[in-house]
């Protein structure tokens, strides 16, 4: 029944408005990796790979990758260990501190990340954290949190939490418990999480520019320095490749869910 | 099913758990959910703890299993004080309400689970899960997951994992009350016949009495966490301790009566002499209840002597049995269930008829075992 009514036509346009605001700077963006100019221009002139050449040939540039990649990794890793206990003590434990903790994790949500940036700045300066990889590590994780607490208690709610009794009747240990019978009911949203704190960290602006120091730079804060001082078509380049990545990384998250999902439900028609 | 309950008759290859419990409690701050409750089971014994939702009866099971800490008293498997052991330490097999299948294992994964708790080798694991699939007759389905079970199925995969490395004493927290009510008959045969086989201790934990009569050896009715009667089947319908056990197994007539220590008045002044066994407990003068179970009830000529008298209400046909709802004259409700073929032909409701009862069916409550 397609009813067209003008308030459905507005709504409509607004929807479509919004996508292509959103999706325009970055259609608009990309085509520029291949134009043989050494500056930006739209629409590019001629096409050439040598701006991706450029990137991977640059020692500067390779370093400021292999930081983030770094940084990312560990910080997937730590967001998903730490999300994984912190949503089981939540969401199983007895305790009564339960609400305030689940404030404390995703309040980063709530906080904006340019207040945040300045505490986690002054607040390393003063332990001598800042711009190593344990500090961005700490910082990017709780700016993650949020996102893996919220993927991991969507696949915990739905598992059976006398699964673990019945393991442990069987002669499991608490931990042998989780680790044989819940660990792997919710291990794809743990790993989607760990990818979404992943992209949230690689291409993290905001704190890396506080945290950068004179030679270890994240390759974000690097594109910000790059576009101050030369703004070569070689950011575009840069735009694809973590465009690239980003896809690629929420399409394996939405697999991972949808395994999860499978998993999961038909279990619960009994 | 009758050929394997008698083809398995040689003696079981495993001896049952004797527990005994004693002085157990559980309090939730200020509410007692089980209180004072002492038990002795046998080695082999099927037993039934059977109440109403909030009676205590799973608090108890999961006790026994460790997976509530007592507030007070002791349990003891075989003489070992388990009371505060964790559950995986007690080496017990159990069965849970919804399956608790684990999802993301195959049926023989489940099964063997267990054993790999144990450090059984794989070649080893996979012989004994097919066995204990073998005795729940899930031949050949270790390969399918427990999604692609029925309901049935899946509680026989669930009593399998639980008996696979023959532990002594079975817990079962309302295994089958998820099944509908065919499948449920089916299972309680199954359960028996595997008692039977097995050998093991079982503890069952139901809120149906049917279910708990039919299949243990000895039923504990339980009410507001406190045990109310320990007894064979039988004896616990035939003679029920109190006036919650008479009201709680099967239908009862609960007639108001007067006692003056040997004989009984009713509301309209009827008086009656029951035997003296038919008293239960001790009971003092003054009001009593009489309680009739309606199948021992049978039509007679209103002026029999000894008879009740009552008014007819309603005649409910149902094939062999014909339920009769009538009145005494003090207006309470009494009920008689009969054999058809036993029924005078031409009863009409509002009749007045006479309803005589052997004297050892009448039973004789006093007031504070009403409770």
């Amino acid at each position: 029944m397609q009813n067209l009514s003008p308030r459905r036509l507005l709504l409509m346009g607004y929807v479509y408005a919004v996508l292509f605001f959103v999706l325009a700077p970055i259609v608009i963006i990309l085509p520029m990796a291949f134009s043989e100019t050494d500056y930006l221009t739209f629409p590019p002139v001629g096409f050439t790979l040598s701006w991706f050449t450029d990137f991977f040939s640059n020692s500067r540039w390779m370093g400021a990758t292999v930081f983030s990649l770094k940084i990312a990794v560990l910080t997937a890793i730590t967001t998903s260990v730490v999300a994984t206990m912190a949503t089981y003590a939540l969401m199983r434990g007895a305790g009564r501190i339960g609400a305030l903790f689940q404030g404390l994790l995703i309040a980063p949500i709530v906080v904006p990340h340019i207040a945040l940036a300045v505490a986690l700045y002054l607040f390393f300066q003063r332990i001598g954290l800042s711009s190593t990889v344990f500090g961005y590590v700490l910082a990017h994780s709780v700016i993650a949190m949020p996102f893996a607490v919220f993927t991991v208690s969507a696949a915990l709610s739905a598992v059976d939490a006398t699964l673990e009794d019945a393991a442990m009747s069987c002669g499991a240990s608490r931990f042998t418990a989780f680790r044989l019978v819940t660990l792997p009911m919710i291990l794809p949203n743990v790993l989607s999480g760990g990818l979404f704190a992943f992209i949230l960290s690689f291409d993290e602006p905001v704190i890396a520019f506080f945290l950068a120091g004179i030679r270890d730079k994240t390759l974000p804060r690097m594109m910000f320095d790059d576009i101050e001082q030369n703004l070569t078509p070689i950011i575009p380049a840069i735009a694809v490749l973590l465009t690239a990545v980003s896809i690629f990384a929420l399409i394996a998250a939405a697999l991972l869910r949808r395994a999860a999902a499978n998993r999961t439900a038909p279990e619960e028609a009994g | 099913m009758d050929d394997v309950v008698q083809a398995q008759t040689g003696t079981p290859p495993v001896r049952g758990a004797e527990i005994a419990v004693d002085g157990l409690a559980k309090h939730y701050g200020s509410l007692k959910a089980v209180d004072e409750f002492a038990i002795n089971i046998r080695s082999g014994e099927f037993l039934a703890l059977l109440g109403p939702s909030g009676s205590g009866k799973s608090t108890i099971l999961m006790m026994l299993a460790g997976f509530e800490v007592p507030t007070a008293g002791r349990i003891l498997i075989d003489g070992v004080d388990c009371t505060r052991l964790p559950p995986q330490k007690r080496n017990i097999g159990m069965v849970f309400q919804h399956y608790s299948l684990f999802p993301h294992m195959t049926v023989a994964d489940n099964v063997a689970f267990p054993l790999k708790m144990r450090g059984v080798g794989r070649t080893e694991r996979r012989r004994r899960a097919a066995e204990a699939l073998k005795v729940v007759r899930l031949d050949g389905y270790g390969a399918r997951m427990p999604s692609q079970l029925s309901g049935g199925q899946r509680q026989r995969v669930a009593l399998a994992r639980a008996i696979v490395y023959e532990p002594r004493l079975l817990l079962m927290d309302e295994p089958l009350s998820a099944l509908d009510k065919n499948l449920r008959e089916e299972m309680q045969l199954e359960i028996k016949r595997l008692h039977h086989e097995l050998g093991i201790t079982v503890v069952f934990v139901t809120h149906d009495q049917g279910e708990a009569l039919t299949m243990a050896d000895r039923v504990a009715i339980l009410r507001g966490g406190k045990l109310q009667q320990l007894s064979p089947a039988r004896e616990l319908y035939e003679r029920p301790a109190n006036l919650f056990a008479a009201g709680f197994i099967g239908e009862m007539n609960m007639i108001p009566a007067q006692w003056d220590g040997a004989a009984l008045t009713l509301g309209t002044g009827e008086r009656m002499v029951p035997p003296t066994g038919a008293v239960v407990g001790t009971v003092g003068q003054g009001a009593v209840t009489l309680a009739i179970r309606p199948e021992r009830l049978t039509v007679c000529d209103p002026v029999t002597p000894d008879a009740l008298q009552a008014t007819l209400r309603e005649v409910v046909y149902a094939g062999a049995g014909t339920l009769l709802i009538a009145a005494l004259p003090d207006g309470t409700e009494i009920r008689a269930r009969v054999a058809s073929a036993s029924l005078p032909p031409a009863l009409t409701e509002g009749e007045t008829i006479g309803l005589s009862c052997p004297p050892e069916a009448m039973l004789v409550y006093g007031e504070e075992a009403a409770a």
